[in-house]
Order: structure tokens, then C-alpha cells, then sequence
């Protein structure tokens, strides 16, 4: 399973695909999108809200995460759009959730 | 999408807005706790300087404690977190005053503090990792109540609090590679071996644990695909990979303690430094800025400590104590330098030549 659930201007969906893609996690090589940490991203005319979770909530990197999220979108989307990051810890991160990419890099 | 269980990732969290300049703080004490340490194990070594008796209380109380609980802190997101680490900072303070008892008991309600945070995160996250986690607190309890009370012998469970922490966080990342039945009991093999001996003062049980958790990281962390990557992933499979090789020596040195051999600088040292060093030195370039919130630039120039760290212990375990244990100092002094490099760097990427 790769990807995640987009709903908003087809025009930006590549764009803010792109730009999630650009968060990568130091710790492991891969991006968030790789690793299935995304859950879903909504544009619309005010706000994007990005749903994600991370693999451990005994991280204390997921700010870190959180501050790329919001700069590598802000690059992408119109001027004055808000940036809104959901934890979301329901359901949980699985394995299962990584795309065929992070399999291949973690020889599975 | 509904997203009233979801937490808003910015929102202040109970009305109290988690402020960074106290765990900027904090980092700092916890960094100066480091210098008077590392100080006081340069006076063990004979080398003059004050400070022989606290170096172990205030590396592995203190330090350590200080260090992993603040990481701790910033995961659970909750503000009465921060005085578990303040107060292991503190106890460090108090015991260089001359305040051990005091020193002590604090520490005892610092490791306690953190076993209350512990056993928050696993109601909250109730997985194996997390477990372990808390495995490793009540290890810090008990070498901060065996101190106390000035029972038993406190140094395996404090060398136990931060290798069972390096090992529920390296157990964690385990999930990302496929599936092996067999790694999750092995580990909880050579964990209870580990808390096992700690309890029963068995060196020989002691050393074997090590040197088995040594060879479970061997064969099942990350580090073994991510070394293969480029930049900082590469650079931090680098320290864990040479970590876990000393780990194995301070484990095989731990078993020759136990049949006499002369060794427990060795096997004190390979932990300490050749280990739990190279770990933290591979995880702050992302947890110093995500603790502090200070953005550090990552660059080749971090693999020089790393590889003074290598030629300290090698002449410190060769026979040179004293000048190993200077540049062992040397070494923790030039990391310092290039995590400040690393972070002016960051501040001054658009205005210099990027040079990689």
C-alpha cells in the first residue's frame, strides 16, 4: 500500500505529493510517505489539514516532523494557506502501511 | 474525516503552552552536568582535577537520566514531565555541593517520576517497545534506590537504564525490516539475562547479556540497511554499528571480571564511551534539535569525533589510562563543537557557499 487519501484541487495534488515526500525521517532514510505515516491530506480554500501518525508515540522527534510538514507544504500551496497538522493514533502505524519503495530499501 | 479524537499537533496542550526556553534549559544543564563529569572521571583517572567520586552518580544519574527523561518528556507532551529530568539535573547539582544525601533521594524521586511517565505511555501505547521502555525505568529505580540506600551493587542497574533504552528504541525501528518471529523472544532472552544478573550481582550473567544484546543488534537492527544510505542516516548507522561492536567487548570484559582478569576499566569504558557515547553522538544531530528546537545542518565533519572517539579508546585500552581518558575528554569536547557548528551552519545556509 502506498500513498495516501488526497482530497482538493487535482492541480496540487502532485505538488503537496511531492512536497510530503520531501520529509524524510534522518533515522531511517525514508520519507513519512514511504513509511505510510500519512493518512490523508484535504486542500481547500482556507486550509490544508494533514492526517498522519507516527510509528512510535515514544518519539520525541515527531515536532521535528511535524515543522517539515509545514515548510515543505508552505513552499507548495498558495500564499495565506494555513497549515494543519491531526495526530492521529487511531488506527495505529503497521508495517504493513510502508510502499513498495521502503520494502525494497529494508530488504523485504 | 473525524477528527475530534486526533490531536491538533500545535495545540497547548491542558492550556499550558510546553515552553522551549525551559527545555532549552534544561538541555543546557544537562550539557553542563556532562563537562563536571567528564571532569570528575579525568580526576579518576589521576589527572588532578576534582571530582573523582561523582563522576559515576553524575554520568549515569544525573546525565543520562537527565538526558533520556527530557527526550521522555518531549514524547508524552505533558508539562509535568520536565521535572523528572529537572530533578535528576538537580540531584546531580546537589551531589557536587556536597549534598550526597540529599543527592540521593532526589534521584530516587527523579527515577521514580520517570517510572510514573513510563507506565503513562504504555496505557497510552501498549506495544513490547514500550514495555521495555519501562523496563529500563525501573532499572533506574533500582540503582537509584540501591545507592540510597547503600545496598547491593548499584552499577549494573545504572548501566542497565540506558542499555535497555537504546535497546526497546532499537526494537522499535525493528518493525520497519519484515517480520522475524525469532527477534522479539531473543531479545527478551538477553534482556532478562541482563536484569537477571543486575539483580544477583552475577558479572559472569552480566557480561553474557551484553554480549548477547550485542549480537541481537548485530543480527536484527536497521543500521545494517541504513548504513547503505547517504549523509546523516548513514553517518547514525555508522555510530550504532561501532557501538554495538564495543558493546560485545564490554560484555566479554565483564565475563573476564568475574574470573579475575583485570578488566573493569575496560568494561566499564567500552559501555560508557564505546557504546552509550557513540549513541548519543549518532542521535543528536536529530534529537538536540528536536529537543531544543534549534535546527543543526548535518555534515561530514561529524564523523571526525567518531572517529577520535575509536583512537581514545583504543589508547586508553592499550595501556595509555591517562592520556586516553584526556582525549576520551578531547573527543566529547570536539562533538560539542561541531553540534554548534552544525547549528550556525543551519542559521547561515542562504549566506554562505554551500559546501557539502
Amino acid at each position: 500500500m502506498s500513498g495516501f487519501a488526497y482530497q482538493g484541487p487535482e492541480l496540487l495534488r502532485e505538488r503537496v505529493a511531492a512536497a510530503l515526500q520531501n520529509v524524510v525521517d534522518p533515522e531511517i532514510a525514508l520519507s513519512i510517505v514511504d513509511v505510510g505515516l500519512v493518512y490523508g491530506v484535504t486542500v481547500d480554500d482556507e486550509q490544508t489539514t494533514v492526517k498522519m501518525t507516527m510509528t512510535s508515540q515514544a518519539c520525541p522527534v515527531t515536532e521535528t516532523i511535524v515543522d517539515d510538514v509545514e515548510w515543505e507544504l508552505g513552499r507548495v500551496l498558495p500564499d495565506g494557506s494555513a497549515v494543519e497538522v491531526l495526530l492521529c493514533w487511531d488506527p495505529p502505524w503497521t508495517p504493513g502501511m510502508m510502499s513498495e519503495r521502503a520494502r525494497r530499501f529494508m530488504a523485504w | 474525516m473525524d477528527t475530534r479524537d486526533d490531536e491538533r499537533a500545535r495545540t497547548p496542550l491542558h492550556g499550558v503552552v510546553i515552553d522551549r526556553d525551559a527545555r532549552r534549559l534544561l538541555g543546557l544543564a544537562a550539557g553542563l552536568t556532562l563537562f563536571v563529569a567528564v571532569a570528575g572521571g579525568l580526576g579518576r583517572a589521576g589527572l588532578g582535577v576534582p571530582g573523582a567520586g561523582w563522576h559515576g552518580p553524575l554520568m549515569l544519574g544525573s546525565f543520562f537520566g537527565g538526558v533520556i527523561a527530557l527526550e521522555r518528556a518531549v514524547a508524552l507532551r505533558a508539562g509535568w514531565a520536565y521535572t523528572v529530568p529537572a530533578a535528576a539535573l538537580l540531584a546531580g547539582a546537589l551531589r557536587v555541593a556536597g549534598l550526597a544525601d540529599a543527592a540521593a533521594w532526589l534521584g530516587v524521586a527523579a527515577a521514580a517520576g520517570f517510572v510514573a511517565m513510563n507506565a503513562l505511555l504504555l496505557k497510552r501505547d501498549p506495544v513490547t517497545h514500550t514495555a521495555l521502555l519501562g523496563v529500563a525505568a525501573l532499572a533506574w529505580l533500582a540503582a537509584q534506590w540501591s545507592a540510597a540506600i547503600g545496598a547491593g551493587d548499584p552499577l549494573p542497574w545504572w548501566f542497565a537504564f540506558p542499555v535497555l533504552t537504546v535497546a526497546a528504541e532499537r526494537l522499535e525501528m525493528t518493525r520497519l525490516m519484515r517480520r522475524r518471529p525469532a527477534a522479539a523472544p531473543l531479545l527478551a532472552l538477553a534482556v532478562a539475562v541482563i536484569v537477571t544478573a543486575a539483580a544477583r550481582g552475577s558479572a559472569l550473567a552480566y557480561g553474557a547479556g551484553l554480549m548477547a544484546l550485542a549480537a541481537w543488534l548485530g543480527v536484527f537492527d536497521i543500521a545494517r540497511r541504513t548504513v547503505r544510505a547517504r549523509g546523516l542516516p548513514r553517518y547514525m548507522a555508522v555510530c550504532l554499528l561501532s557501538g554495538y561492536a564495543w558493546l560485545a567487548v564490554s560484555g566479554l570484559a565483564w565475563i573476564g571480571m568475574a574470573f579475575g582478569c583485570p578488566g573493569r576499566d575496560l568494561a566499564l569504558h567500552a559501555l560508557g564511551l564505546g557504546f552509550l557515547m557513540a549513541m548519543v553522538m549518532g542521535h543528536a544531530p536529530v534529537v538536540l534539535p528536536a529537543v531544543t528546537r534549534l535546527k543543526a545542518q548535518f555534515s561530514a565533519a561529524f564523523y571526525a569525533p567518531l572517529v577520535l572517539l575509536q583512537l581514545s579508546l583504543g589508547l586508553r585500552f592499550g595501556g595509555w589510562l591517562q592520556a586516553g581518558a584526556l582525549l576520551n575528554a578531547a573527543t566529547l569536547a570536539l562533538f560539542a563543537a561541531t553540534m554548534l557548528h552544525a547549528a550556525w551552519r543551519w542559521n547561515h545556509r542562504w549566506t554562505t557557499q554551500a559546501s557539502s
